[in-house]
């Protein structure tokens, strides 16, 4: 039935939906998960890189975070070359507002333009949605630290803590369980270690498989730093101990 | 009344043993009328690279805005800082492109390179760039500021040497002309940092 209501994406199924869209959520969940935590101080970002062979070239820099202004940064899941576009296009909008106002552009209205781009796509032109979601970081003076989720249908959410990509239903019920408001940056970065061990299942995981990106603020600065491996691999092996021992009575 | 004077102005960059100076004066006019004693025509681009702008106010606000858009972009795509002889070749592209309805401004780029080492340029304000490496003039009162640098200057000076060289060659110059002066900021950049300092200059 689904049949004939599935191939545009500028049609509606009788059931009223998008099928087109949420084609595209499918395409995400077989993508590197990607896991956002706001903690009291700061915004933990963290991804699973997604290796497919030895022969690659590694990358010079982070493969799933970018950073789309001083005071934003985000992490992606999906199709990288979607995810291309839209970067290119929100760090454009981003100077597009410094140029006219002067300041940095708060958070929200950032993920609204980029996600009203989204839009566009799923309502006129025949042109299929773009295959990735993203988890959107940043911080204004206006609310301070945020974290958005936006998805192929140009739908965004403001979330504590969430996570996108490959199951990040195993993700999400982790989060629900154990996140609690105004962790510190060093609980919630953690957090993020156990959410994407969980996630990654039966591949073990190890610090070139993972990138954090850790965002505070310095008075008015904000600061965003990419975690280098040595320190991942210490955050791994202490979360090992942890719940090593959680099981003991 | 030629545009490019209407709001007055004079910017020297120089260069001295691995660093740079550049010195503008602060003045904002409306014609005769001096309105403002405190207008920027200096703008930090980045640590090692500094841009002045003489000319109409609006543009020089405008281009100044601008050129911070394009090397934010630069940076966030290619992951490094812009190379001031890179930053010179897009001003003059960004100038070219309003070839028949042109940025009123005539721009100075001074900077040091990867290698530390000096860079100037200065342009018109349809984008021909020249580059020296010994000192760039721009403003209302370029003739007065060729004949001071032309006479003061000399190659391979200390940080503080030149800091005294390109005040003074400021300074002189700004005073024979009505439309530039009241006020002075100048700015060294060596490969340790930068200084900034602001001029007493005769305040008419």
């Amino acid at each position: 039935m689904a049949r004939r209501y599935d191939s545009s994406t500028t049609t509606f199924s009788p059931d009223g939906r998008l099928h087109q869209v949420e084609y595209a959520i499918e395409a995400i969940n077989n993508a590197g998960t990607a896991v956002g935590i706001l903690a009291k101080d700061g915004i933990v970002l963290a991804g699973e890189k997604n290796k497919p062979s030895n022969l690659l070239a590694p990358s010079k820099g982070p493969e799933k975070m970018y950073k789309i202004d001083d005071h934003l940064t985000t992490v992606v899941a999906g199709l990288t070359a979607d995810a291309n576009i839209l970067i290119n296009n929100a760090r454009i909008n981003a100077q597009r507002y410094i140029y006219t106002y002067q300041e940095p552009m708060p958070v929200e209205q950032l993920v609204e333009k980029v996600c009203n781009y989204k839009q566009a796509y799923t309502q006129y032109g025949g042109l299929r949605p773009f295959g990735v979601s993203f988890l959107f970081a940043g911080w204004d003076e206006y609310h301070g630290y945020q974290l958005y989720m936006s998805d192929p249908s140009g739908n965004y959410s403001g979330w504590k803590a969430t996570c996108i990509g490959q199951n990040n239903q195993a993700g999400k019920n982790l989060l629900k369980n154990d996140y609690e408001e105004n962790l510190t940056i060093d609980a919630a970065m953690k957090l993020a270690v156990k959410v994407l061990v969980k996630s990654m299942d039966a591949t073990t995981a190890s610090a070139d498989k993972l990138e954090f990106c850790i965002m505070t603020t310095d008075g008015d600065k904000v600061i965003q730093r990419i975690v280098p491996e040595a320190d991942v691999t210490k955050i791994l092996e202490e979360v090992a101990l942890e719940t090593a021992s959680e099981g003991d009575m | 009344m030629s545009i490019l004077q209407y709001n007055g102005g004079a910017i020297i960059a120089m260069t001295g043993k691995d660093c740079v100076a550049i010195a503008s004066d602060t003045r904002l006019g409306l014609q005769q009328q001096t309105v403002a004693c405190d207008f920027q025509k200096g703008f930090k681009m980045n640590d090692k690279l500094y841009m002045g702008v003489t000319g109409l106010a609006t543009d020089v606000m405008t281009l100044s805005q601008l050129l911070k858009f394009r090397m934010n972009l630069y940076k966030l795509r290619e992951d490094r800082e812009m190379k001031p002889a890179v930053f010179s070749a897009l001003l003059t592209s960004i100038l070219y492109e309003k070839r028949f309805g042109p940025y009123f401004t005539e721009p100075v780029v001074a900077g040091l390179d990867e290698n530390n080492q000096p860079f100037l340029s200065a342009m018109d304000l349809i984008g021909a760039p020249v580059s020296t490496s010994d000192f760039v003039v721009a403003g209302t009162c370029t003739p007065n500021l060729y004949g001071m640098c032309e006479t003061m200057y000399r190659p391979d000076m200390s940080p503080d040497e030149l800091f005294e060289t390109i005040s003074q060659c400021l300074l002189a110059s700004c005073d024979r002309d009505a439309l530039s002066g009241w006020g002075a900021v100048v700015t060294v950049i060596t490969p340790e940092g930068v200084t900034t300092r602001k001029l007493k200059g005769r305040m008419d």
